[in-house]
């Protein structure tokens, strides 16, 4: 069984945070940020499952970026990322490529984010690399 | 009886600290204001260039310890045994990552580092001239479900005692001698509709040392909902409790611990901890002669009473200690 753990102390989408992205002044999708809702920052590589679903539908892995410390990371780069470490009060920015963009209004914004919580073992457990897991999911209706 | 001193883990504000409520600066000010002769820190929650230490931000702790008068004490490592996504750290780049968390120690001034108990007794072990050299202490936390007699913090003694350096040893959490079951685990799963009865089943059975499995059916052929199972969860892991608590065994280990953290929960206006007997503790400490830190340690954190239980903590460390 899966040794599940939710630590709200901050929402996973930051208010206000929705914005389009430009490139070269053309609209080439939408940006928005997230905070790692727990008691200590991790690094990126603790990162075991991230997705995207706005206005209900589900975002291409190859369409979103994660930035942090001014980098921008294709979502298959996080696994390899040990010395990358995102801190408990540091917003990340989420970068989705979409030309032209979203419609001006309210959109819903799901995140799927879950954590391999590093120094906790699953309890009862004997299996190598087998830890509890951290859930900091969060969604939220975003204006544009 | 030694010479026991007070100190605030900032870890105490933790929901502070992420909600923007409380800056790290806020949070030293306020462990001086409560008394604190020194404070601890987190290194995963608030050291801002984690895991070093650049020039600005030690400049930076120099400038609030020193407008504040507080001392930065020790510094909280955290063993991520899980770091890589393919396997798990071989002992080797434990240790590795332990020397690196001991520079950063003993660059921001600290003369104590917590580590966690997927630091190998070998690995601790092999760290120990190293903390020689860099001129800190390091100890292993006991932590709720261990005690010191427990099979694993028994063979950290080993390692410790054989080493024969006073560089490694213990940081026993108060909490792994508590006799009464958490009492805001017990107040939530009464507001999640918990009968009453039913948590002081729960109880009794971890009192009496039935195994988790059979307890767990005995409840639920009792009919227990939800909210009973996840306090009897708590019960049987991190907030587990004891007719006697393992005193015996911190007598033992007293020459070889370097730190405490002070865990509570919660105090009541009488300033007493509702599930961990610090008079019976504190008089162990005393007794032998223990020169250090008892580092206080709030973890309620969702309930909004953080400073108010901190406060309330000083208060009473002061009281028992005579200071």
């Amino acid at each position: 069984m899966a040794f599940m753990m939710k630590l709200p102390f901050v929402d996973a989408v930051c208010d206000n945070s929705l914005k389009h992205t430009y490139v070269g002044g053309r609209k080439l999708g939408y940006e928005f940020q997230i905070r790692l809702s727990n008691y200590r920052g991790h690094y990126l590589s603790c990162i075991r499952e991230f997705a995207l679903r706005v206005d209900g539908e589900e975002v291409p892995a190859e369409d979103i970026t994660f930035c942090l410390h001014g980098k921008e990371f294709a979502l298959s780069q996080l696994p390899g990322l040990i010395s990358e470490f995102w801190r408990v009060i540091e917003p990340a920015t989420i970068k989705v490529y979409k030309p032209g963009g979203l419609a001006p209004g309210s959109h819903h914004i799901e995140l799927t984010l879950r954590l391999r919580i590093p120094y906790m073992a699953t309890p009862g457990s004997k299996q190598a690399h087998d830890y509890a897991t951290l859930d900091a999911s969060g969604s939220k209706t975003l204006a544009l | 009886m030694g010479n026991i001193r007070l100190g605030i883990s900032l870890y105490c504000f933790t929901d502070e600290y992420i909600k923007g409520k409380m800056s790290l600066e806020d949070c030293i000010r306020t462990a001086a204001e409560f008394g604190a002769e020194g404070f601890e820190l987190v290194g995963t929650q608030m050291l801002p260039s984690y895991p070093y230490v650049t020039d600005q931000v030690l400049g930076e702790f120099k400038a609030m310890t020193s407008a504040y008068g507080i001392e930065f004490v020790s510094y909280g490592a955290n063993t991520d045994r899980g770091l890589r996504s393919d396997r798990d750290l071989t002992e080797d780049e434990m240790l590795q990552l332990a020397i690196n968390d001991l520079r950063t120690a003993s660059k921001l001034g600290c003369r104590i580092m917590r580590v966690q108990y997927l630091l190998s007794p070998s690995a601790l072990g092999r760290l120990a001239p190293y903390a020689e050299h860099y001129g800190v202490k390091v100890g292993v936390e006991i932590h709720n479900p261990e005690t010191p007699s427990t099979p694993v913090m028994q063979q950290y003694l080993e390692v410790i005692a054989r080493s024969g350096s006073k560089y490694i040893g213990f940081i026993p959490d108060f909490g792994c001698f508590a006799i009464r079951p958490n009492k805001p685990h017990w107040d939530e799963a009464l507001a999640r509709g918990a009968p009453l009865e039913l948590l002081k089943m729960a109880a009794q059975l971890r009192y009496e040392g039935v195994p988790r499995d059979e307890a767990r059916q005995r409840l639920l052929s009792a009919g227990a909902n939800d909210a009973v199972m996840g306090a009897f969860q708590g019960m049987y892991g991190f907030v587990t409790f004891y007719k006697e608590p393992d005193l015996e065994g911190l007598r033992r280990i007293m020459p070889h611990v370097i730190h405490f953290h002070g865990k509570f929960h919660y105090l009541d206006e009488q300033l007493e901890e509702a599930s961990i007997p610090y008079p019976d503790i504190v008089q162990v400490v005393a007794d032998a002669d223990f020169d250090g830190y008892i580092m206080a340690e709030y973890e309620d954190h969702l309930s909004g009473r953080a400073l108010e239980m901190t406060e309330r903590f000083m208060r009473m460390g002061r009281k028992l200690l005579d200071k």
